[in-house]
């Protein structure tokens, strides 16, 4: 068999007439940060809610590991290491930081989620906050709380969701060499959708394009930024 | 709250309880008393369900007058010793409830409140409209045997002790859940009613732990109906209408949702009220209704949340975070 | 006997659908389901009563309904208005006290006793329908009902008020933005719903007597209704409102034991299929 641990083949998801996705077939090597890039409506947030179950698909599969999990739902493809983050911030508005966090490492590790929610917290610096109530952290905050959530417990995929929405630059791209690191360390292979060109290809270590529910595109970043097919469809002269 | 200080609210309480029992000389002021904290635990269970699920029951009567029915009944076939009645009821309304629960609590947001009071409202007219052993509208004695536990009736039955039996139930009702809630049971269904989508993306089993809570609550419905009808001895229709669940809304949402002492309190200043209005009573609906408006408008965690903003000096309160109307 | 118990299936039923397609305006408009939409049909029906003691049962079926539209602007313009950023079920508990408020007006002014009110002359007779007997009265229930629910569709999707009902229905903020004076048109919307309510009680008065309780026991049945139906679909609503008064007409007849529990039963066995109703829940 393969060594990935995550494909998608084939996968398509239609809906009255629409196509969301059409044939989209990706893969993640162990370790490894695949970036998702395209313009909007082109499927790439619909791909992550395929992958990890949110949607059912018309056609195609998905294997994590080597497995099938293309019937499981989300329930059961997060127990077997599949984590994401959200693009539009999706926390416990009314629990205490630390509490969701640890409900969230238990699902992943029972033995020791206390220690895994404290080390989460201490890497996206959420330590002096930890005591305090989600609602009441700033927006900055909430979506390093959203991302604590998908991270703690060391999945062993992970999707992040334009984890950089509505970030600044400079947070952007420290953000993005925080993930980095902490990814390698952790072991944690990430399927990164995103929009920031400078994040995608500054810590990518491959990149697929997106078109019209379609892959476009795929490979190394620098072959992909070159592309003739991706300059036209996306990136224009800007690249 | 550590557990430390847990207890320690519990043992201050039950001493308070004490204390009230053997100061209080007034029998009729007891049995208020008494009244008032059968109501608390009734309360308790409609403001643990809004609580941790978020959730709103206008029809958590059914449980507090279904409990009464099912002793009354069996007392009078004679079908087992009371003692074992009084568990076999709670039990038997736990798991109805669980399967109840396992069906209603995916029905989204207004909806479900609507199905409550539906379900509740059948219940008292199929009790009403019924004959024979139940009584119909006119209701059924509940007899209680010679000795209840151990405890002779006659002990049992005196306003003191009533009073302490019913206190102590209250207590540990709330001693109970906060031990409970304080988990990964609370955590779960926390997290949950905040945001049942992530839930489920953190690994969270979004249906089971909703319909636990909600037989929690019925069963702590069917205690206070137990209460109730040790105290009184009678049960009827009465008991299982809609105006009984909304006056135990009502204590919730005066008293505060979020606190596991609010219900109580509310419970206690609704009696406390009641009997201060005097020959204003026979307008209670009117006044309580104004007075539920007026806190969901200015202060929608209560009088606890008041409270808890004063001590702490915090900001404006935050409404009851209720499932959205819509299914992701 | 058959066709008398059908015959108040459909009367039943289309007092069901007067009642609902208020709630579902309502609702529709401004997301809150009115808990006291049984109260104001009751208050409907107590004020068509004592306007028609005044003068005469036609009097009352204007005045009654357009008495509770005025309460119904008021309600939104004081009430949900003000609250529109609330949670719903905050708004909700809001109209559960009102419930009690109303509740306690009614009994304070006209008591706690039955009150009958007589159907009006012209309508005091029998119709013949292939042999049964038809009271003629009732007959004007059903043509109610139809108007209402036939008025309604045409309306909302005929005119140009209609068309902004729908679009204020679907999405507020835009249809706001489009100009459309969003909260002139649900206090508007509001009003004729809580007139509804009160034109279904004035209309049940003569058939169904006059107490403290009327409230109670059609807001289940309006509950069953829209919840089965779909919050916020007319059409769902019409539908499961006809389906529900034949199940409680023949069901008082043939089932009397279970009557008060048939309702429920197809509440849930509907729930457990489709958990939003069959037209699904609008947000």
């Amino acid at each position: 068999m393969n060594d990935y641990v995550l494909q998608a083949e084939d996968v398509a998801i239609h809906y009255g007439g629409v196509k969301a996705l059409d044939g989209v077939s990706l893969t993640l090597a162990r370790g490894q940060i695949r970036g998702l890039i395209g313009p909007n409506g082109a499927g790439k947030s619909t791909v992550i809610d395929a992958i990890t179950g949110r949607r059912r698909l018309t056609r195609g599969s998905v294997h994590l590991g080597g497995q099938d999990v293309t019937t499981l739902g989300v329930v059961e493809r997060r127990a077997r290491g599949l984590s994401r983050s959200f693009q539009r911030t999706s926390i416990f508005g009314q629990m205490r930081v630390r509490r969701q966090v640890e409900l969230a490492a238990h699902s992943m590790n029972p033995q020791g989620c206390v220690a895994d929610a404290e080390a989460v917290l201490q890497e996206l610096e959420l330590l002096p906050r930890a005591d305090d109530v989600a609602e009441d952290l700033g927006y900055g905050e909430q979506r390093r709380l959203d991302l604590a959530l998908a991270l703690v417990g060391r999945p062993t995929v992970l999707l992040l969701d334009e984890p950089m929405a509505g970030l600044s630059v400079k947070e952007s791209l420290d953000l993005a060499r925080h993930l980095k690191a902490l990814t390698q360390r952790w072991n944690v292979s990430v399927l990164l959708v995103e929009h920031d060109m400078d994040v995608v290809f500054g810590i990518s270590d491959a990149v697929t394009v997106f078109e019209l529910g379609r892959v476009i595109a795929s490979g190394e970043p620098a072959a992909v930024r070159a592309d003739p097919r991706v300059r036209e469809a996306y990136l224009g002269s800007a690249a | 709250m550590t557990i430390f200080r847990i207890g320690l609210g519990a043992a201050c309480a039950l001493a308070v309880g004490g204390a009230v029992a053997a100061l209080v000389g007034s029998g009729t002021v007891l049995s208020l008393l008494t009244q008032a904290v059968v109501y608390a635990v009734f309360a308790s269970g409609v403001g643990l369900l809004l609580k941790q699920n978020g959730m709103v029951s206008f029809g958590h009567a059914l449980y507090f007058g279904v409990s009464g029915y099912a002793m009354g009944i069996a007392l009078e076939l004679g079908w087992m010793p009371a003692e074992l009645a009084v568990v076999a009821t709670l039990a038997a309304v736990a798991v109805s409830a669980f399967v109840v629960g396992l069906v209603i609590v995916r029905v989204p947001g207004v909806a479900f409140s609507m199905m409550t009071l539906a379900i509740g409202q059948m219940f008292y007219l199929t009790a009403s409209r019924s004959r024979g052993l139940t009584g119909g509208a006119d209701g059924m004695n509940v007899n209680w045997p010679a000795t209840l536990f151990g405890v002779p009736q006659s002990l049992l039955h005196q306003p003191a002790v009533l009073f302490l039996v019913c206190w102590c139930a209250m207590v540990l009702v709330v001693l109970g859940l906060g031990l409970l809630l304080r988990g990964r049971f609370g955590s779960v269904t926390e997290a949950v009613r905040d945001n049942e989508e992530r839930a489920r993306f953190i690994g969270v089993r979004t249906l089971l732990p909703r319909a636990a809570i909600y037989a929690l609550s019925a069963t702590i419905a069917a205690l206070a109906g137990m209460l109730s009808v040790l105290n009184t001895g009678f049960i009827s229709p009465e008991a299982l209408h809609w105006s009984v669940s909304g006056v135990a809304l009502m204590m919730v949402v005066v008293g505060g949702y979020k606190a596991l002492w609010g219900p109580p309190l509310g419970a206690i200043v609704y009696f406390l009220f009641k009997d201060v209005l005097g020959d204003w009573a026979s307008h209670w609906m009117a006044i309580f209704g104004v007075a539920l408006i007026t806190v969901i408008v200015f202060s929608p965690t209560g009088l606890a949340g008041a409270l808890q903003r004063l001590r702490r000096g915090r900001p404006a309160a935050s409404a009851p975070a209720t499932r959205p109307a819509s299914a992701h | 006997m058959l066709t008398i118990n059908l015959f108040n299936g459909l009367v039943y039923g289309a007092l069901l659908i007067v009642m609902c397609s208020g709630l579902a305006l309502i609702y529709g408009l401004r997301r809150v389901v009115n808990f006291a939409h049984g109260s104001l049909y009751m208050l409907g029906a107590y004020l068509g009563y004592s306007i028609a003691l005044q003068s005469n049962f036609w009097v009352a079926l204007v005045a009654a309904p357009a008495v509770m539209a005025l309460f119904g602007v008021l309600l939104d313009r004081y009430g949900f208005r003000l609250l529109q950023d609330r949670d719903p079920l905050t708004v909700v508990l809001v109209t559960f006290g009102l419930l009690l408020v109303i509740e306690d007006f009614v009994q304070t002014v006209w008591g706690k006793s039955n009150l009958t009110v007589d159907a009006p002359a012209a309508l005091a007779r029998s119709v013949d329908f292939f042999g049964t007997p038809l009271p003629a009265y009732r007959i004007g229930v059903i043509v109610v009902g139809a108007l209402v629910a036939l008025g309604l569709t045409a309306w909302l999707r005929g005119s140009k008020a209609g068309l902004f009902v729908r679009a204020a229905s679907t999405d507020p903020t835009t249809t706001a933005m489009q100009g459309v004076n969003t909260d002139a048109l649900s206090a508007g919307v509001v009003g004729l719903g809580t007139a509804l309510a009160g034109l279904a009680g004035v209309v049940a008065a003569p058939f169904l007597s006059l107490s403290p309780a009327m409230s109670s026991d059609v807001i289940i049945d309006s509950f069953v209704v829209v919840v089965v139906g779909g919050l916020g679909s007319l059409a769902g609503a019409f539908i499961a409102a006809m389906v529900l008064g034949m199940v409680q007409a023949l069901g008082a007849v043939y089932l009397p034991a279970l009557s008060a529990v048939l309702p429920f039963v197809i509440m849930v066995a509907v729930l457990i299929w489709k958990p939003a109703g069959f037209a699904g829940s609008r947000t």
